[in-house]
């Protein structure tokens, strides 16, 4: 059998200590911002039985008017990370030609994107149950100058 | 306190099979190929992002980490897929894993610094930080390792940490109201399949999920009290878990279901062993067919050498 020396059984006891102490602590007290020792939040926010659920997409207009949603596939920026970013958005709407960047840069044979909006609908929801009804609501826009 | 401290120490350095350490070692490192290529292929358009919507993380501050451009997620794309392609051989534990392990951290931070953090891979991270402590380990060997068993422990205690303080972090955040919330209602809307639109509608089902999905998240650690086929069963019960959020709301944890086949006796399985044997049998059983249909006899086998040309 391979054993450990005495120092290598303690260094890797200490390691384990150390390791779960910072996790602990980003449970605990931390943010995302503490990866990979931060809480592990996902669904873990507030949602009261009646409260609406948005679900949000971004979308653009093009040279020819016509409405082009915008994801991940098209512009490599996930609706996740549309959505954590929402507030440096919302108070510089010019940040939005950023997606607009991207979609050209991996389309480039595409009309360009005159427009770009972060949209939100709002999904009904009554005692935990999906309701099937829903409001829409642009909650930032940018146009080209 | 003393003896209870070596009981700990004991517990922590559990001796395993080398060849579970050689086994879990290509699980994980083949799956990084798969990471790369099938489960998290978004990562990869992090390459179009303009720099000004990166986000940096405490980590890529403090190092600090250079804004991802596209050379950098592509030349970490390309370097990474060959580096653990060679891990995943066995070969060079160390000198090749220490660098998946810091290209893959590397890979992980260009993927969470634009708005959203994942929490589907901390188990998965731990076993590629201490797997190359743990240093040569053949398929098949059946010498008993502590290095390899405190490897395999810890990315077990990970694993179960990632449900025991994701329960811990929805009390934070939500409060026990969480469990009367809508939060699976939330995550149906946005990504549920049809499946999860159906099962939505029966009144109190949702409820009684999250309910379950609480109390499973606390009780997760009992899984280190249960020994052998318990155990077992425990894990294919975690397993079944999140079968059900892939079909309901397409959520896979598929880098945490990785780390958690360290709770598997997976020496047992030996593919390139078995495909040997059966190669080999194969092999035995042609020769005997031709040596059962070569001719006999001393006249058979002077017909043979005459119409090969001799004598």
């Amino acid at each position: 059998m391979d054993t450990l020396t005495t120092p290598g059984r303690a260094v890797r006891v200490l390691v384990t200590l150390v390791g779960g102490l910072l996790l602990l602590a980003g449970t605990v007290w931390g943010s995302d911002d503490h990866f990979p020792f931060g809480p592990f939040r996902m669904y873990a926010g507030v949602n009261p039985p009646d409260e609406p659920a948005p679900d949000t997409r971004v979308e653009g207009v093009d040279t020819t008017g016509a409405i082009v949603a915008l994801t991940q596939r098209n512009t490599g920026i996930r609706r996740a990370e549309i959505e954590g970013q929402q507030g440096r958005y919302e108070s510089d709407p010019g940040l939005l030609r950023e997606v607009a960047d991207a979609y050209t840069e991996r389309n480039p044979g595409a009309p360009g994107l005159v427009e770009v909006r972060i949209v939100i609908r709002y999904w009904g929801i009554r005692d935990s149950r999906p309701t099937g009804t829903y409001t829409d609501e642009t909650v930032v826009r940018w146009r080209t100058p | 306190m003393a003896h209870a401290l070596t009981a700990v120490t004991r517990w922590l350095t559990e001796p395993v099979p080398r060849g579970r350490v050689a086994a879990f070692r290509t699980v994980v490192y083949l799956f990084i190929a798969g990471d790369l290529l099938f489960f998290t292929p978004w990562v990869r358009t992090h390459a179009d992002v303009p720099g000004e919507l990166y986000q940096p993380l405490l980590i890529g501050r403090l190092l600090p980490l250079p804004t991802p451009t596209s050379t950098l997620v592509h030349g970490v794309f390309w370097v990474l897929l060959g580096l653990t392609l060679a891990a995943a051989t066995g070969r060079a534990p160390r000198a090749l894993g220490w660098p998946v392990f810091l290209l893959y951290f590397e890979w992980m931070i260009i993927a969470m610094s634009y708005g959203k953090v994942d929490h589907d891979r901390f188990a998965f991270l731990v076993a590629l930080a201490v797997l190359p402590t743990v240093g040569r380990a053949r398929h098949g060997d059946g010498t008993l390792t502590e290095s390899g068993g405190w490897a395999l422990r810890v990315t077990q205690i990970a694993v179960v940490c990632t449900y025991f303080l994701a329960a811990w972090s929805k009390l934070r955040f939500g409060g026990p109201g969480w469990m009367t919330g809508s939060v699976l209602a939330r995550a149906i809307i946005r990504r549920g399949t049809e499946f999860a639109d159906t099962i939505a509608t029966v009144p109190g089902l949702l409820i009684g999920a999250q309910i379950g999905i609480m109390t499973f998240e606390l009780l997760s650690p009992l899984v280190f009290v249960l020994r052998g086929r318990w155990r077992l069963a425990a894990i294919g019960g975690f397993y079944g878990f999140h079968a059900v959020t892939i079909a309901t709301i397409t959520i896979s944890f598929a880098p945490h279901m990785a780390a958690m086949t360290s709770f598997l006796p997976l020496e047992r399985i030996r593919p390139i062993a078995w495909a040997r044997t059966v190669l080999h049998r194969g092999a035995r059983a042609v020769a005997a067919a031709d040596h059962g249909a070569a001719p006999a006899g001393p006249d058979a086998r002077r017909a043979e050498a005459q119409r090969a040309g001799g004598p």
